[in-house]
């Protein structure tokens, strides 16, 4: 499959590309949530942020996520659960939501800069990148919006959310094994946003 | 896709969107801002009451409002709990009033309204280049996308029942992604050769 368009986030296929993983997002979404206390739900919309990460890498990553944000912004209920409009955004878990920005471009950042290109080595770079991305930058952010937000201490803001860090590894392992397959499937890829994808 | 709005027309559907938008920005700064209970709790009040006038145009939000209700309750029952019931009180009617306020922005304005406010908004950013109708055109290809998703799902599934008798489950994961990401290139290559970039 040879590319007459470039790389760069102002291509037509990079525009198919990023509205392909708000979608994505979107029908993770549909998939009904989970609360815990604190109100902040177990979705598995943070795979969608890992592997727009390391498919798509920081840039394009970060675009698919804030595109799924304004179509939240406008209202439609997108999130899981089928929250939406601009309460979400002020809701306790409303960080990590802003964390999903942030994470989406950290998850594509490492994967970009990690070396190896079997799809074994893809699969554990895109390990790590979820890891960092999706776990560390998203409950980093996640976390300070519960001590702003839901008036939580430092500390309880830090233990709260622990509860769901066992599922998230999962998310890692799957998103890994995900980009094996498409390692495989699609050789041609241009994993965390390398050369035209 | 189904979106919160309501089709049954209340007094809040004549108002127009950019002045709901502005309302519902402004007024949930100040509730941040605010820090004495009982100003919060005449504001608070007041935007309960605002909904409550909605009357059965609020019930596509049913859900959302039982959800913050249990939120807010549990926040300020764990606050009571930690001998700080202010603290709490004062959380759970930020969280109650701001959470209504996005409700009834998305109750009463419709998808376009909300885009042409947006565009509006945007449009001194295509002056710095930002191009505002192609951010429009992602968000259209993101609802196609969510469609294709499920039908594609559809498909594959039919596939794998008439090949095994059985549903295809999660095995179907790996075609899924490979598909939809050929389907993301083989649309960025259409639109390629009608945006002529």
């Amino acid at each position: 499959m040879t590319s007459a368009a470039s790389g760069s986030s102002g291509s037509s296929r990079s525009l198919a590309l990023v509205a392909l993983f708000a979608a994505l997002l979107a029908v993770f979404g549909m998939i009904p949530k989970i609360d815990l206390p604190f109100g902040v739900p177990i979705t598995i919309q943070t795979l969608g942020v890992m592997l727009a990460g390391c498919l798509l890498g920081p840039k394009r990553a970060f675009l698919s996520i804030a595109l799924f944000m304004v179509a939240l912004a406008f209202g439609l209920p997108l999130l899981s659960g089928g929250r939406g409009g601009l309460a979400v955004f002020v809701a306790p878990s409303s960080g990590f939501l802003i964390g999903w920005l942030f994470g989406a471009v950290t998850a594509g950042a490492v994967m970009w800069s990690l070396p190896g290109s079997s799809p074994r080595a893809l699969a554990l770079r895109a390990l790590l990148a979820s890891f960092v991305g999706g776990i560390v930058v998203v409950y980093a952010f996640g976390i300070a919006g519960l001590v702003l937000l839901a008036k939580l201490s430092p500390w309880q803001a830090l233990v709260a959310p622990m509860a769901f860090v066992p599922g998230d590894l999962v998310k890692c392992v799957l998103c890994a094994g995900l980009v094996h397959t498409v390692a495989r499937g699609v050789p041609d890829w241009g994993f965390g946003g390398r050369r035209a994808a | 896709m189904r979106s919160l709005y309501s089709e049954r027309k209340t007094w809040l559907h004549a108002v127009p969107a950019w002045a709901k938008l502005l309302a519902v920005a402004v007024l949930g700064t100040a509730f941040f801002m605010v820090d004495a209970p009982w100003w919060l709790a005449a504001g608070t009040l007041s935007v309960v009451l605002a909904f409550a006038s909605l009357g059965r145009a609020t019930r596509p939000a049913r859900r959302l409002v039982i959800s913050i209700a249990i939120v807010g309750l549990m926040i300020a029952g764990f606050h009571a709990w930690m001998d700080q019931p202010i603290v709490g009180v004062v959380s759970a009617m930020r969280l109650t009033s701001a959470c209504l306020l996005g409700a009834m922005l998305t109750l009463t304005t419709r998808f376009d309204e909300l885009l042409s406010v947006f565009e509006t908004v945007l449009a001194p950013l295509e002056k710095l280049g930002v191009n505002t109708s192609r951010l429009a055109l992602s968000l259209g290809l993101m609802l196609r996308f969510t469609e294709h998703f499920f039908m594609q799902w559809r498909r594959l599934d039919d596939a794998h029942r008439a090949r095994t008798g059985r549903a295809g489950g999660l095995k179907l994961l790996a075609p899924l992604t490979i598909r939809m990401l050929l389907t993301a290139r083989r649309v960025g290559d259409a639109l390629a050769a009608r945006l002529g970039q």
